[in-house]
């Protein structure tokens, strides 16, 4: 199966994101086709700060991704998920809007039309391949790594259409399939990191990760697992400042490596902030 | 500056603020919000200011400048506002009309991100920080520890590429704002 994909910004820099989703796409045969030259998406800063340019970010990449004839495009970050589909929603919707935006992009010699369709990749794994086309990948044992499966906001929120928006179980669901531990009461699963306002507001974000960590640590979790860039550095870079048992915080693309026998270098493993011990 | 009134008619009508009638007042934002203890005013309150006029009170409050877009009132809501959505609107008439929080620092942090989009089309994470690090030192200086971690597993990346067609780009972003401004 062939996707359009958009990385991101953080995607390379990442603890291991890019390594384990090469690695294990390949594996799933699910071949992520990179849209060419795209560009940051805007995410909450500029549809905080602007009206027209925070559409015609979002719709540069989906024209972009109309001109390679992609039909969907994958997002590995939640932000960026949500800023394409946000975008994609209002300007289906907004005529003059859509007009601006394409008089902007004309400059560029591209059009949006709206045609694609926005997708993350954890929910194209589990809505689009059978669990047996997962399950017969993998090869290891990892039923001793418990999972606390961490969504984080912006997938599920504000739609509530491909999971539910208070406590999905997609990822719970994929932990299952790969043969991992899941906790089944985790409640922290879609509590807020405190994305960029970390920055700014380090106390009062810590305390946000503080609640994540400690449901994860205090239900029994060996590993959080999440499906965000921003999710993940805030929860594993939190723990040099809380004072609790550290607890490793891995991509859902990375548990599913080790599922498939991958070594954790393999996976960007060793790039983690708090090391994964199991 | 705008009075009341004609700040009202702007959010009602421009940035489909009248919605917010609709609210009951029922605090479900509120109590579901993760910064709400930092606010003036919960958005609960907040949205009750604005229904009543004191509009330039709203645009001033440090409230919008505290939700981290998570999303979370937007779901709870009983009566389907896009909580998330106004508090974007109110960020940006605040700018607009010069009434935002002083003490406030996330517009840097936007600020500080919308930067080396513009100039590259993208961003790194130290590029974002490194700007917003010449306005609030010690605030990066707090994250030493990490940066030191980041910088150890080879995750600081000093260079940004920028997009092949970095002209192209800047011209439809100039389209853009100019379409903003009319």
């Amino acid at each position: 199966m062939k996707y359009g994909f958009f990385p991101g910004c953080t995607y390379s820099s990442s603890a291991g994101y890019k390594e384990s989703t090469e690695a294990v796409s390949k594996i799933l045969g699910t071949e992520l086709i990179e849209i060419e030259d795209w560009n940051c998406c805007g995410a909450t800063s500029y549809w905080s700060t602007q009206d027209i340019p925070a559409y015609v970010l979002p719709a540069r990449i989906m024209a972009l991704a109309e001109k390679q004839n992609l039909k969907q495009i994958v997002n590995v970050c939640n932000a960026c998920y949500s800023t394409l589909r946000k975008a994609k929603e209002k300007l289906s919707k907004d005529n003059e809007l859509l007009e601006k935006v394409n008089i902007s992009l004309a400059e560029e010699k591209l059009k949006y039309s709206g045609k694609v369709t926005i997708r993350h990749y954890l929910e194209v794994i589990v809505n689009d391949l059978k669990p047996e086309d997962i399950k017969k990948h993998v090869n290891v044992d990892i039923k001793d790594v418990i999972v606390a499966p961490y969504y984080g906001c912006q997938l599920n929120r504000p739609w509530g259409d491909l999971d539910n928006p208070h406590y999905p179980t997609m990822l719970d669901r994929l932990c299952k399939i790969i043969g991992a531990g899941v906790l089944s009461d985790f409640s922290a699963k879609t509590s807020c990191c405190g994305a960029a306002s970390i920055m700014p507001h380090n106390k009062e974000c810590l305390s946000l990760n503080q609640r994540i960590v400690s449901d994860a640590l205090f239900k029994g979790a060996k590993v959080i697992s999440t499906i965000c860039p921003l999710c993940q550095l805030n929860v594993d870079a939190s723990q040099l400042k809380l004072n609790l048992t550290k607890i490793p915080v891995l991509y859902f693309t990375q548990l599913m490596g080790l599922a498939f026998g991958l070594n954790e270098r393999e996976l960007g493993m060793d790039k983690l902030i708090v090391p994964f011990k199991i | 500056m705008m009075d009341n009134e004609s700040l009202k008619t702007l959010f009602f009508e421009t940035y489909h603020g009248e919605e917010i009638v609709n609210c009951i007042q029922c605090g479900s934002c509120t109590a579901s919000c993760p910064l709400a203890s930092m606010m003036d005013y919960g958005p609960r309150q907040l949205f009750a200011l604005a229904r009543e006029g004191f509009m330039q009170d709203v645009l001033s409050a440090n409230t919008m400048w505290f939700c981290v877009s998570c999303y979370g009132c937007t779901v709870k809501c009983p009566r389907d506002i896009s909580i998330t959505d106004h508090m974007y609107a109110l960020k940006k008439m605040a700018i607009k009309h010069d009434l935002k929080n002083p003490k406030s620092k996330m517009p840097m942090m936007y600020k500080s991100f919308s930067d080396p989009v513009k100039k590259f089309g993208k961003i790194t994470d130290t590029s974002v920080i490194f700007r917003y690090a010449f306005f609030h030192p010690i605030d990066i200086m707090k994250n030493s520890r990490l940066a030191f971690n980041l910088a150890k597993k080879n995750r600081l990346e000093i260079l940004i590429h920028p997009i092949k067609n970095l002209k192209g780009f800047k011209k439809v972003m100039t389209k853009a704002l100019e379409l903003e401004k009319k």
